[in-house]
């Protein structure tokens, strides 16, 4: 007798699994091709917004009628917020689904690495390098090169972080310390004997996570007027610039004229800054609103800003780190809407004054340093002080950082040889060509 | 429906015939009965297994087309330091859970399951709290206790004993354990739950006999108490094995990793390479690296423990 068919024998199904597995498979490694949809010229548009931040959230809704003002769309936002370092994942994931990206993301300038990879920026992001060129050098190219590849700028920054010397007004007054240091090298002597008479430190280090070790080298390592990576990406550790910071700030450690804690955000750092034992830091701009103010909020009035010491070997009186910069996604039907968006949020010269006075963001455009209104503004938390005064002083000397899609691989290999020199257990060329040498080896050719 | 009952009784049977047993045509009641678990199972356990090999096999930064560059992550992942590290690290861990953590896990359940013990219900739930706690909220309360500079760990050895400072979270050795601390604080209170129970149903009329014979505590202990929890200690011993082998939480919550890669564990690695470098391929073949190193240890622990046999 004949099976009536179709009859499935237990090989046949495990055929069939196995086949559904591999196109499963295959189609979510390739991602599914989205349906083509036009581009929208104007009119009312529902704009997927994504940011790790609230505050974005409230001026880039702010900015809205701006927008509507200056173009043909009606907007109507849809915020979706994410951990920094989860938008980046979560975007990828959604443009290998090929669908639910979102239309203007903002990305975390270390998350933005990732996008470095490959064409990972290329393939998703829209290129804005001909919608900033009419700004030509007022659009500080300290705040393009983060965001640029191959010579294409993939995000608006939201900030020029420029790091100043933080520091206890009261205290310094106190002690008798001057407001501002000549070098490094007086800050250090200073220092030591302050860490020795009254167990004080002048500033504070981070040596536990591997990102925030290396960001506290790498900012005054851009004072010093060097770079974790040049231009093309490539790795520039073994350089004169990078071990004089080293050397400067393994001087530091070991006198103790700098603590060292865990991370520059955690609770050691605000018992350092509650107790005073820790009465000033060389941190970016926006330090204050997420580092002393959250820690410290009893201090308001006490702390002052000033011009970082110079390294007596160059460089400027001003490191950089940190920035977030605003990307638009290409091919979708709102990305010419997301474009006219972030264009006027962001590089309009009164915006970037709103950023400032709204989140204490310092403007990208550098004819807004000029601005009387900047100029005359007091903050509290600073005991009045003008705080543009400095800003607009050393703005001409914030310095350009480079980007890699490898920071991550810098980022873990750098920290563990910084410790190896703040430590004693090696000098700061030996930590420098050693972490030099297991960069090579991790970056995978 | 006898009419239907014969069906599904003997088609089976003489389709079995025909086609050597495997048609499932008449019989397919059960499989349908099943189907459900193993489609689940197939769906989101053997898919997503076979898509992680496949993907060991390319170089593939998360947007178009993987690149087949065959056995060169695995080769990559020998010569790879920091995986090499990483590896040594999980071993640390693994050996803490299971060399340190489970016999203490023992030792508190044998005290709270001591008669009279006044209090019992409090102890439990105090040593089971840590498990229930968000991973969050204890990085942060043992970033507190174990700061170098700020710590309540180092104030207080500095105020009873004059101990100098010591670097918990920085030294690349002590972090380690530091690590290894917290994984004990947070799971030894889970574990003793599992042995307490076992405790429990041990026969009392053991313990009476090993009295009668003379035995004394340690050695009623070894010849009653341990074969009586074998099976549940076996599981204890797996499962924490599995859980410390595939640990992220501590060290990613408390040191990121660091000082240095010093803390890195294989799942962080794993996560580090797919989630902040875009490797995805590289991630998927240490997945896979670490997929057949816990397989086969826990092959191994339960033969050697007798895991799922008679006694």
């Amino acid at each position: 007798m004949t099976p009536p068919s179709p009859s499935i024998s237990r090989r046949g199904l495990f055929r069939l699994a196995a086949g559904a597995g591999g196109l499963a498979l295959l189609a979510g490694l390739t991602g599914c091709t989205p349906p083509s949809v036009p581009p929208i010229g104007s009119g009312e548009i529902d704009l997927s917004f994504w940011t790790h931040d609230d505050a974005y959230v409230r001026f880039f809704t702010d900015a809205v009628p701006r927008a509507e003002a200056a173009s043909a769309f009606r907007y109507a936002l849809g915020v979706t917020k994410a951990g920094a370092a989860d938008i980046v994942t979560k975007l990828i994931a959604q443009a290998v689904a090929g669908t639910g990206t979102p239309d203007v993301v903002g990305l975390e300038i270390g998350a933005f690495t990732r996008t470095l990879r490959g064409t990972i920026a290329s393939e998703l992001l829209t290129d804005l390098t001909d919608i900033v060129a009419p700004f030509g050098d007022d659009l500080m190219s300290a705040r393009t090169a983060p965001f640029s590849k191959d010579g294409r700028l993939y995000a608006l920054d939201s900030d020029t972080p420029m790091t100043v010397y933080y520091h206890r007004g009261d205290e310094f007054e106190r002690l008798g310390l001057p407001d501002t240091f000549g070098t490094w090298d007086d800050f250090l002597a200073t220092g030591a004997k302050l860490a020795d008479s009254d167990g004080i430190s002048l500033g504070a280090i981070a040596t536990s996570d591997p990102g925030g070790t290396v960001q506290t080298f790498h900012v005054h390592l851009l004072q010093r007027g060097g770079g974790l990576f040049d231009a093309a990406g490539e790795p520039t550790l073994e350089t004169p610039e990078a071990e004089d910071t080293l050397r400067m700030l393994v001087t530091g450690v070991q006198s103790g004229a700098l603590a060292t804690v865990s991370d520059m955000y955690g609770p050691g750092m605000q018992s350092g800054l509650k107790s005073g034992k820790i009465i000033g830091v060389n941190m970016p701009s926006w330090y204050s609103t997420y580092g002393i103010q959250p820690s410290a909020p009893e201090q308001e009035g006490l702390w002052r800003i000033s011009p970082l010491p110079r390294f007596a070997g160059g460089g400027g009186r001003t490191g950089a780190g940190g920035g977030t910069g605003f990307a638009v996604l290409r091919d979708k039907p709102a990305s010419e809407a997301g474009v006219q968006l972030i264009t006027a949020a962001y590089l309009d010269p009164e915006q970037q004054i709103k950023r400032y006075r709204d989140m204490g963001y310092l403007p990208t455009l550098r004819s807004v340093y000029d601005s009387p209104e900047l100029a005359a503004l007091e903050d509290g938390f600073f005991g009045g002080q003008r705080l543009f005064e400095v800003y607009r002083d050393i703005v001409d000397e914030a310095p350009e950082i480079h980007q890699s899609e490898n920071q991550s691989i810098m980022d873990t290999v750098l920290s563990g040889h910084l410790l190896r020199a703040y430590r004693g257990q090696a000098t700061p060329a030996e930590a420098l060509t050693d972490a030099a040498r297991d960069f090579r080896g991790q970056a995978r050719g | 429906m006898m009419s239907t009952h014969t069906e599904l009784t003997v088609v089976p049977t003489e389709l079995r015939r025909k086609h050597g047993g495997r048609s499932l045509r008449g019989g397919a009641a059960p499989y349908l009965f099943i189907a459900p678990f193993y489609v689940l199972y197939a769906l989101f356990m053997i898919v997503p297994v076979l898509a992680a090999i496949a993907l060991s096999t390319t170089e593939w930064v998360g947007i178009g087309m993987p690149a087949f560059v065959g056995l060169d992550n695995y080769l990559d992942l020998a010569r790879d330091t920091s995986f090499g590290g990483a590896l040594a690290n999980s071993g640390i861990y693994t050996l803490i859970a299971v060399i340190i953590v489970v016999p203490l896990s023992l030792l508190v359940a044998q005290g709270l399951a001591a008669k009279g013990l006044k209090f019992r219900d409090g102890f439990r739930v105090a040593y089971f709290v840590p498990m229930v706690i968000s991973p969050i909220v204890i990085a942060l309360i043992f970033s507190l206790i174990l700061d170098r500079d700020y710590g309540l760990l180092n104030a207080s050895l500095h105020a009873l004993f004059g101990i100098p400072n010591v670097d918990w979270l920085g030294d690349p050795t002590i972090a380690k354990f530091a690590i290894g601390f917290v994984l004990l604080w947070r799971t030894v209170g889970y574990l003793t739950i599992f042995f307490l129970a076992a405790l429990q149903n041990v026969p009392k009329e053991l313990y009476e006999a090993a009295a009668l014979d003379g035995a004394g505590r340690w050695r009623t202990f070894l010849t009653v108490t341990l074969p009586s929890i074998r099976p549940v200690a076996a599981f204890v011993v797996v499962t924490s094995f599995i859980s410390a082998a595939q640990l992220f939480d501590e060290p990613y919550l408390l040191t990121k990793g660091g000082p240095g890669e010093s803390t890195l564990s294989v799942a962080m690695f794993i996560f580090r390479a797919a989630f902040e470098r875009q490797q995805f391929g590289y991630a998927a073949a240490a997945g896979v690296v670490l997929f057949a190193i816990v397989f086969l240890v826990s092959q191994a622990l339960n033969r050697i423990l007798g895991i799922g046999r008679d006694q």
